[in-house]
């Protein structure tokens, strides 16, 4: 019996565990992103819902500590914030924000083809406790991003985390994940930790 | 043809000369496109920035891109990969889609932003502005735009640089779609390209537009994307080939056409051959001339140069049709040299007149010719006979010629029909309705209108300078402009609120005075007191304290700094615009003000009046100014040349009736073929005139030969032989050019060949001598 469950968790199917995590559009999940800056004394963190409308329509919207929408139409984004005029850049810009969106839609759609598109992808754990490590495959978008760490059990991804070349981080807390309380003091170790425990 | 020795002798010296004079114009000869030198030398300011307008101007410069037939995100993200691959192509000096992005501005020049930006002229940079700013800035790290902004802030919190970026964009912001620029459709995606080489240079166009080319196939890869490129570079180009592809394929129409033609006429290859050295010694020697004199000839100048001496093909052809089987071509040659030297020597002493014309080009296209049509007539009298051998035939021996002859001899003679032709043609011309000069410039290199009503809407969907209007500011040095322009800008404010126009673009936007830059300047707290206030600003906010140490630097750096001076901006890559805005002349700068969306004419015009040192150039009126101004010149060299023409004829021929026999056809033809235009509708430009020239000199050929032939019915049937066969031929080859539908080679073809026709019509009818001579 036990030999059997560890070769079942050593070949967890990577393709099979992101068809299984396809929501039909649209879908609108809860998050709370903690972005670590080395301009900041604490790491910043906000909270919201994220909606998804398709592969080129993505809105976060911010409702805690302050009120923002980000909405990404196509190539742009827009950011809207009270009290301060609207802003719009490029999306090519962002390279983050495409390593998101890209990984974040294609989990969505549950197509691993199309995440393999830009991603090298790996996945480790088991059908219960996974992890799936997103590499954007284009050198370019590696400067910028460096990796994506999506962890997640059975069909609900928990954490997004995404590692950016110059030793940056910012985790997204998704679903109940959101709900839970931070460690304290909130460093990267203590949510990787959050992420992957029970 | 002969095969002596000697004979094989000179025509082996005759290539030999050939090659050596062609090499030497391969070596020589630079062949420019610049149209400027088609235009007289300018005398106001405002003709001579005209000149540069046309030539190198930034106008000309200009090309606007239209990118469609996809989804508009897909066309936005080809529109930003086309920038980021031609970024660094040497033959642009601007490629943009209106995105804007801090790399574009050099790091040098970073420190400068608070002096460039108005920012400071209404905001200090006091602890409560700091801290509003800190607090939004620690939002916009939490956001998604975060981590692009992340290595900025520590040395540009208040995005300063952002508000300049923002301020460099066109006035009249074109729409846009995923932050690059669209027409407002949202169905094409429009850039706007500044290329290196002036518009009238097609040949670097043409580089220019490959590399264009080729960019977008690389970057849309198999996405299918139209790409429509326009401007006045892309014109050239277009037009260039169009001219050239269609001058070809007449051209090698009409030399078949041609050898077929003369195998009739004369029946011997050997002929041919033979008849086309004076042609192209012509041309060669031609060439040879205008390298030695001037070393740039214009490729117009070949072009019409070419045309022209079309009149130099007849020569041999005279001598061919005049052979006998019982003369030496030496002796005939001999016999027609004085009718054949009055014929070369008027033309050349008429076309030397335009050497002094005043229009560089003109001069040029005078020496070609003068040059050409000399040697045609001397290699004809005296290198031909003595390859050709003696006619197998009299050619004026036909039974056809023979009949021809007998009816145009019971034609009756037609002094007053011709009188009254003469007199309803100059009604014809003085009564058209329409203007008799064309004066729009463009027609010179004529687009087609469907292409100019693109690029207009285009232009306009980009809010590019108006074309036409421009004011101009004159000052000592750049910094006394740009103090100029400061001065006026309220008053241009107060112009665009008031919707006269819809925006302006000048050097002062992007560098101010230096008196303002030092204003600014002295409102920079030095780098204790800005610490401190920092410090006190950053409470409250989640920055670190010391982040900001570089922005400190950056106003401490900024505080020391000698103004930001034009020149250093031009070596930048925000030196194409300046280029463009504020250029260095003789005795001073002179300062553009472009417009776009012009409306109100008359409000700039008080404007101007008010303002005192500024000027509205009117690029339509200055340019027909100048085109009226080229036409006179021309006109006068005209008329010169028709009386030195009358002069040469009168010394040649001695006696009246004769000289007014040989004259009065070309006369009345010119007057008929500017009828025949004037009722159709033409007004006349300047290849009408030149066309015009060609077919005065031809006729006067027709006419010389037939005058000298009065007397003996055999040589007047050889006469009409070799007229039949030259009209024949110059008509076959503009025939064909009349068919173009290149506006320039259309004029050209239609004036030429109702000249062929009518002088050779009345020089049957009036040159021929009176009943009472004919033997």
């Amino acid at each position: 019996m036990l030999p059997v469950l560890s070769a079942t968790a050593a070949t967890l199917d990577a393709d099979a565990l992101i068809g299984r995590l396809a929501k039909p559009a649209p879908a609108t999940v809860a998050f709370r992103e903690v972005r670590f800056s080395p301009l900041v004394n604490e790491p910043l963190i906000v909270a919201g819902e994220l909606g998804y409308d398709g592969p080129t329509s993505l809105d976060r919207r911010v409702s805690e500590p302050y009120r923002e929408t980000v909405a990404i139409r196509g190539e742009s984004v827009r950011v809207e914030r009270e009290g301060e005029p609207v802003r719009s850049f490029g999306l090519n810009r962002a390279p983050e924000l495409r390593g998101l969106l890209s990984g974040f839609t294609a989990l969505l759609a549950g197509d691993p083809a199309v995440l393999e598109h830009s991603f090298k992808v790996e996945a480790s754990g088991t059908d219960q406790a996974w992890t799936l490590e997103l590499t954007p495959i284009d050198a370019r978008a590696r400067r910028r991003l460096q990796q994506i760490v999506v962890n997640g059990r059975a069909d609900v991804p928990q954490c997004f985390t995404m590692l950016t070349a110059k030793g940056g981080a910012s985790v997204l807390l998704l679903g109940a994940t959101a709900d839970r309380e931070l460690p304290k003091p909130t460093t990267l170790d203590a949510l990787k930790h959050l992420c992957s425990a029970e | 043809m002969k095969r002596t020795p000697a004979a094989l002798a000179l025509l082996t010296l005759w290539i030999a000369a050939l090659a050596l004079l062609g090499w030497f114009v391969q070596r020589q000869l630079v062949i420019g496109a610049d149209l400027r030198l088609f235009l007289p030398n300018p005398v106001t300011p405002e003709q001579r920035l005209l000149l540069e307008e046309i030539g190198e101007g930034p106008a000309s410069r200009v090309l606007v891109v239209a990118l469609e037939g996809a989804d508009a995100p897909v066309l936005a993200d080809v529109s930003r990969a086309l920038v980021d691959s031609l970024r660094e192509n040497p033959n642009f000096s601007v490629i943009t889609n209106g995105e804007m992005s801090p790399d574009a501005v050099p790091d040098e020049l970073l420190p400068y932003r608070f002096l460039l930006s108005p920012t400071l002229d209404t905001q200090p940079l006091d602890e409560k502005y700091l801290h509003g700013e800190l607090l939004a800035r620690g939002r916009d790290l939490a956001s998604p735009a975060g981590a692009f902004l992340e290595e900025w802030l520590p040395r540009d919190p208040t995005l300063e640089l952002l508000q300049l970026l923002q301020r460099w964009q066109p006035m009249q912001e074109p729409h846009r779609e995923f932050d690059v620029w669209f027409d407002r459709a949202g169905r094409r995606a429009l850039l706007l390209v500044v290329t290196h080489a002036p518009g009238f240079d097609p040949d670097r166009q043409k580089v220019a537009l490959g590399d264009l080319e080729h960019a977008l196939q690389q970057v849309a890869g198999d996405r299918k994307v139209k790409m429509t490129v326009s401007g006045a570079g892309k014109f050239s180009v277009l037009m260039e080939a169009r001219t050239r592809g269609q001058a070809q394929a007449f051209g090698t129409a009409a030399t078949v056409g041609m050898i077929l033609l003369l195998l009739v006429a004369y029946r011997s290859f050997g002929s041919i051959v033979l008849s086309s050295l004076p042609l192209a010694s012509a041309a060669i020697a031609g060439m040879a001339a205008v390298s030695a004199i001037f070393g740039t000839v214009h490729g117009i100048t070949l072009a019409f140069g070419f045309t022209l001496i079309g009149v130099a093909q007849d020569y041999p052809l005279h001598l061919l049709s005049h052979r006998r089987p019982d003369h030496e071509p030496a002796d005939i040659a001999r016999g027609l040299w004085p009718t054949l030297a009055t014929g070369v020597a008027s033309t050349c002493i008429a076309y030397l007149t335009f050497m002094f014309s005043g229009v560089n080009g003109l001069a040029q296209l005078a020496c070609f010719t003068v040059a050409s049509l000399a040697v045609a007539g001397v290699t004809t009298r005296f290198g031909l006979p003595v390859l050709m051998a003696r006619a197998g035939r009299d050619f004026g021996d036909s039974r056809f010629l023979d009949r021809l002859w007998d009816r145009i001899a019971a034609l009756p003679h037609m002094r007053w029909t011709a009188a009254a032709l003469a007199a309803v043609g100059i009604g014809v011309i003085v009564l058209a309705p329409q203007a008799f000069w064309e004066n729009d410039l463009s027609r010179l290199t004529p687009v087609p209108r469907d292409l100019l009503i693109t690029d207009a809407q285009l232009r306009s969907e980009l809010g590019t300078a108006d074309a036409r209007y421009l004011l101009v500011v004159g000052a000592t040095d750049s910094e006394q402009a740009l103090r100029t322009l400061e001065t006026m800008e309220p008053s241009l404010q107060a112009l665009v609120k008031s919707g006269a126009i819809g925006g302006y673009d000048d050097a002062a936007r992007y560098v101010p005075s230096p008196e303002t830059q030092l204003r600014r300047q002295q409102r920079l707290s030095d780098a204790a007191t800005l610490r401190e206030t920092l410090q006190r600003s950053q409470t409250g906010t989640p920055f670190r304290a010391g982040v900001f140490d570089p922005f400190v630097q950056d106003v401490e750096h900024a505080r020391s700094l000698p103004p930001l001076t034009v020149e250093k901006l031009r070596g930048s890559p925000l030196g194409a615009s300046i280029d463009m805005l504020l250029t260095q002349r003789s005795g001073g700068v002179s300062a553009l003000v472009t417009l776009s969306g012009v409306n109100d004419v008359a409000a700039l015009q008080a404007f101007v009046r008010k303002a005192g040192n500024v000027s509205l150039l009117d690029i339509k009126d200055a340019s027909e100014q100048l085109i009226a101004a080229q036409r006179t010149r021309i006109l006068w060299s005209l008329a010169a040349a028709a009386v030195l023409l009358i002069i040469v004829i009168a010394v040649a021929l001695r006696g009246r009736s004769r000289v007014l026999r040989v004259l009065a056809p070309m006369a009345l033809t010119t007057v008929l073929v500017l009828a025949v235009l004037r009722a159709s509708g033409e007004s006349l430009n300047l290849f009408h005139l030149i066309a015009l020239i060609l077919a005065a000199g031809l006729g006067l050929d027709y006419a010389l030969f037939f005058e000298h032939a009065s007397a003996d019915r055999a040589e007047q049937r050889r006469t009409l032989h070799a007229v039949l066969v030259c009209s024949l031929s110059t008509l076959m080859v503009f025939a064909l050019l009349g068919l173009s539908d290149v506006p320039v080679l259309r004029a050209i073809g239609v004036t030429v060949t109702l000249g062929v026709i009518f002088n050779f019509v009345f020089a049957l009818l009036l040159t021929r001598p009176p009943p009472g001579d004919a033997a």
